[in-house]
C-alpha cells in the first residue's frame, strides 16, 4: 500500500519533536539516576557512622553499652534508624528492629514497620564478636518517595517541554509553509500564463527572499528572452510575408500567361522571390548557430593580416564599381584563434553596410591592427553615421534604421557581425568617424608562436 | 553518366531523377541507405549522390562503411542540414561534394558533371590549354593567342576553374567555394564584378568572348 506522502513541514516537526524528546529523557535520566545514587551514599553513610558509634560501645561496654546508647539516641528525638543486637544464640539482645537475623555485610531487608507493616530497608550487619550482631537499618520509603517526585516533576515537564517544542515546531513549520506558498503561487500564477507574476520579497533579506529575489531575477530574465524571440518571430513573419505574398502572385499569373518568354521571365521572378526567403532563413540559422557558440572546438589559428589583404583584393572591385573608393590598411603578422569564413563573412557585412549606407564617392577604410592586447579589425566610412542613440539598437536582429527602409536587406547584417565577435569572445564598437561611422572588432590577440595559417589550406574539391 | 541516387523524398528523388535523365545521365534512384551501399559497392557508378538522412542506414554511414572498403567513387552529399559542423562531417567521412538543400537543380547537375569528370590531381597539370588560351600554372602565366595577359591572383584562379571544365558549367557557390574558399553565400556579387574583370582582359582589343555565362547555371569556357 501506498503511504500517503508526508510534507516537508510535518517532517520537520516529527524530527524536531522526536529529537527533542530524546534529547529531554536522557537527561531526565541522568539527573534521576545521579540523585538517586547521591541520597542513597548519604544513607549509606549515616548507617555505617552509627554502626561505628555502636560497635565502639559494645567493645568498651558491652551489651549494656550498646542497651545505653540506643537509649540515649532514643531520649534525643525521633531516628530515622532502627537497630537490633542479637546474641550467639539468635536471641535479640538489644533494640527494637524487628526483622529475622540476617547474613552479616551491606544488605537490602524486609523489617516490620509498626505502623505500616513490612517495609525494605537498607540493613549493615556487623559481627561484634562473641556471637553477637548488630544491625543498622534505615527505612528506604523516603528515598522511594523522593524518586516518585523527582519522576514525577520530569513526568510533568517532559509534557510541557513537548507541548511547547510541538507548537513550536508547527509554528515553524507554518511559516515555511506560507514562504514557500508564495513562491510556489508565483509559479503557478506563471504556468497559468500570467508572465508578470512575482514572488513577494519579505523585508529582513533571508534564506526566503534571496530565493525570491533570485526567482524574480530569472522570471525577468526569461521574460526579456520571450519579449525578443516574439520581436524576433513577429519581424520574421513580417519579412516573409512580402516575398512570400509576391510569390504567391506570381504563381498566379503564370496560369494566364500563353506566351513562352512572359512565362519564362515570371517564373525567374518566382524564383527570385523564394531564393530570397531561403536566404532570410539562412541568414537566421546562420546568426542563431554562431550565437549557440558551438563553433569554438573548430577554431584555429588565423593569419590575419592574409585575410584582410585578401578580403580587401576581393571586395575593393565591389566598391569601386559602385563608385565609392575602398583603401586598406594592414599590420603585418597579426594572428588570433578563430574561424576564417566567420571573420571573412563579418568584415564582408561591415563593408557592404558601409557601402550601401554612403552616398556615391564617399571612402570605406579597411584596417587591422593591434591594439593592447587585441587585434581590431576596424571598417570605416565617411558617410551619415549613425546616432549615439541607435548605435546599440541596431546590432540587434530586424532592425533597421528609418534613414536606410529605402535600402534592400532584412537588418540582419550587424546581428551576424556582433554574433560572430562575442562567439570569437570579442566585442562590435560602434563609433563616429565624424563624420560617418566606425565598427572595430576586437578579437583577443593569440600573439604566440607563429603557427601556419590555414588560409592557405583548401579543402574544396577539384 | 552512370549516376547513384539515395532520396528518401520520392518526390524530391523523381524531379532530381528526371532532370538528370534530361542531360543524358543514367540514374539509378534507390530509398534505403542499405540499397545505396550495396549499389555503391558494386563499382558501377560515375557519381554517388547521398541523402545524408536515409531510413536505417544513413548517408554519413554509408559514405564511411564505402570509404572502409577502398570504393573511390566520388560521393555527392545532399543534406538539410546546412550547418558548419554538418559539412565538415560530411567531408570528415569522406564525402567529395556537400549540397544543402534545397538547391537548385542546375547547381546540382554542375557538381555531379564536376565530380565525374574528375581530372588528373591538380598538382600533376602544370599547363592548361583551352583553345587560343594557354595557362601556365607554375609561371602563373596567362597568354591569349601568345598575347600576355596581366591578371589578379583571383582572376586567375577564376580562369583556372574554368579551364579546368572546359565546356562544362562552374556555378558561381562552386567558384566562391573553390577561389575564395568560402562555403557561405556572401550576398554581395563578389563573383560577377571579378568575372567581368577577367572577361574585360581577356577579351580586349575586340576578341569573341569565351566566356559563357547562363544565368542559374554558372559560368563555362567554351570548348574549342
Amino acid at each position: 500500500m501506498k503511504r500517503p506522502p508526508i510534507s516537508a513541514a510535518r517532517r520537520i516537526v516529527i524530527i524536531g519533536l522526536g529529537s527533542y524528546a530524546l534529547a529531554t529523557l536522557l537527561l531526565g535520566t541522568g539527573i534521576f539516576l545521579a540523585m538517586h545514587a547521591a541520597f542513597s551514599r548519604q544513607i549509606d553513610a549515616r548507617i555505617a557512622q552509627t554502626s561505628m558509634t555502636l560497635q565502639s560501645e559494645f567493645s568498651e561496654d558491652g551489651v549494656r553499652g550498646v542497651v545505653k546508647a540506643l537509649r540515649q539516641r532514643k531520649m534525643s528525638g525521633p531516628d530515622a534508624l532502627g537497630f537490633a543486637l542479637f546474641d550467639g544464640a539468635g536471641h535479640r539482645a538489644a533494640g527494637d528492629l524487628v526483622v529475622a537475623l540476617p547474613a552479616p555485610g551491606w544488605q537490602t531487608i524486609q523489617f516490620a514497620d509498626p505502623d505500616e507493616g513490612a517495609d525494605p530497608a537498607r540493613a549493615l550487619v556487623s559481627d561484634l564478636g562473641g556471637g553477637y550482631r548488630l544491625v543498622v537499618a534505615e527505612d528506604l520509603t523516603p528515598l522511594e518517595e523522593i524518586d516518585q517526585t523527582i519522576l514525577a516533576m520530569f513526568g510533568l515537564a517532559f509534557v510541557a517541554l513537548m507541548g511547547l517544542g510541538w507548537a513550536g515546531l508547527n509554528l515553524l513549520a507554518r511559516f515555511l509553509r506560507q514562504r514557500l506558498r508564495s513562491i510556489s503561487q508565483t509559479a503557478d500564477a506563471i504556468i497559468a500564463g500570467d508572465l508578470a507574476c512575482r514572488a513577494d520579497l519579505g523585508m529582513h533579506d533571508d534564506e526566503f527572499d534571496r530565493v525570491a529575489a533570485s526567482l524574480n531575477a530569472m522570471l525577468d530574465r526569461i521574460a526579456e528572452l520571450i519579449a525578443n524571440l516574439r520581436q524576433v518571430t513577429g519581424d520574421l513573419a513580417h519579412d516573409l510575408r512580402t516575398p512570400l505574398s509576391r510569390l504567391r502572385h506570381q504563381l498566379e499569373a503564370l496560369g494566364a500567361i500563353e506566351d513562352a518568354a512572359q512565362r519564362r521571365k515570371r517564373v525567374e521572378a518566382a524564383i527570385a522571390n523564394a531564393d530570397e526567403v531561403l536566404a532570410l532563413f539562412d541568414a537566421i540559422l546562420r546568426i542563431s548557430e554562431v550565437e549557440e557558440g558551438g563553433l569554438r572546438p573548430g577554431f584555429a589559428a588565423i593569419d590575419v593580416s592574409a585575410l584582410i589583404v585578401d578580403l580587401g583584393e576581393t571586395l575593393a572591385p565591389l566598391v569601386e564599381e559602385s563608385r565609392r573608393l575602398l583603401k586598406v590598411a594592414c599590420e603585418p603578422e597579426l594572428r588570433v584563434m578563430g574561424n576564417r569564413e566567420l571573420l571573412a563573412q563579418a568584415v564582408i557585412n561591415l563593408i557592404e553596410n558601409a557601402r550601401r549606407h554612403t552616398p556615391e564617392g564617399a571612402a570605406i577604410e579597411l584596417r587591422a591592427g593591434r591594439r593592447d592586447d587585441t587585434v581590431v579589425i576596424c571598417v570605416a566610412d565617411n558617410g551619415p553615421g549613425i546616432p549615439a542613440c541607435d548605435r546599440e539598437r541596431v546590432q540587434q536582429r530586424f532592425v533597421r534604421l528609418e534613414a536606410s527602409r529605402s535600402t534592400p536587406g532584412h537588418g540582419l547584417g550587424l546581428a551576424l557581425v556582433r554574433a560572430i565577435a562575442r562567439a570569437h569572445d570579442a566585442s562590435l564598437a560602434l563609433s563616429d568617424a565624424r563624420p560617418g561611422l566606425i565598427a572595430e572588432i576586437h578579437l583577443p590577440s593569440s600573439c604566440g608562436v607563429s603557427q601556419p595559417s590555414i588560409n592557405s589550406i583548401s579543402r574544396s574539391p577539384a | 553518366m552512370r549516376v547513384l541516387l539515395a532520396e528518401d523524398d520520392a518526390e524530391t528523388a523523381a524531379f532530381v531523377a528526371q532532370g538528370l535523365r534530361a542531360l543524358d545521365h543514367e540514374v539509378v534512384a534507390v530509398g534505403q541507405g542499405a540499397d545505396a551501399l550495396e549499389q555503391g559497392m558494386s563499382g558501377a557508378f560515375d557519381v554517388l549522390v547521398l541523402d545524408r538522412m536515409l531510413p536505417e542506414l544513413d548517408g554519413l554511414t554509408v559514405v564511411k562503411q564505402l570509404r572502409a572498403v577502398g570504393c573511390k567513387t566520388p560521393v555527392l552529399l545532399l543534406t538539410a542540414l546546412g550547418r558548419i559542423e554538418n559539412r565538415v562531417d560530411g567531408l570528415d567521412a569522406g564525402a567529395d561534394d556537400y549540397l544543402v538543400k534545397p538547391f537548385a537543380f542546375s547547381e546540382l547537375a554542375a557538381r555531379i558533371h564536376a565530380l565525374g569528370r574528375r581530372q588528373a590531381p591538380a598538382s600533376t597539370v602544370t599547363r592548361l590549354q583551352v583553345g587560343e588560351i594557354d595557362m601556365d600554372l607554375l609561371a602563373r602565366q596567362v597568354r591569349r593567342g601568345g598575347q600576355l595577359i596581366m591578371l589578379q591572383p583571383r582572376e586567375f584562379r577564376l580562369l583556372e576553374e574554368l579551364m579546368r571544365h572546359e565546356g562544362q558549367f562552374v556555378t558561381r557557390a562552386m567558384l566562391i567555394e573553390r577561389v575564395w574558399n568560402f562555403h557561405f553565400d556572401p550576398q554581395t556579387k563578389i563573383v560577377e564584378t571579378h568575372m567581368s574583370r577577367l572577361r574585360a582582359k581577356l577579351n580586349e582589343g575586340e576578341q569573341p568572348d569565351l566566356i559563357e555565362t547562363v544565368r542559374g547555371a554558372g559560368y563555362r569556357i567554351r570548348p574549342q
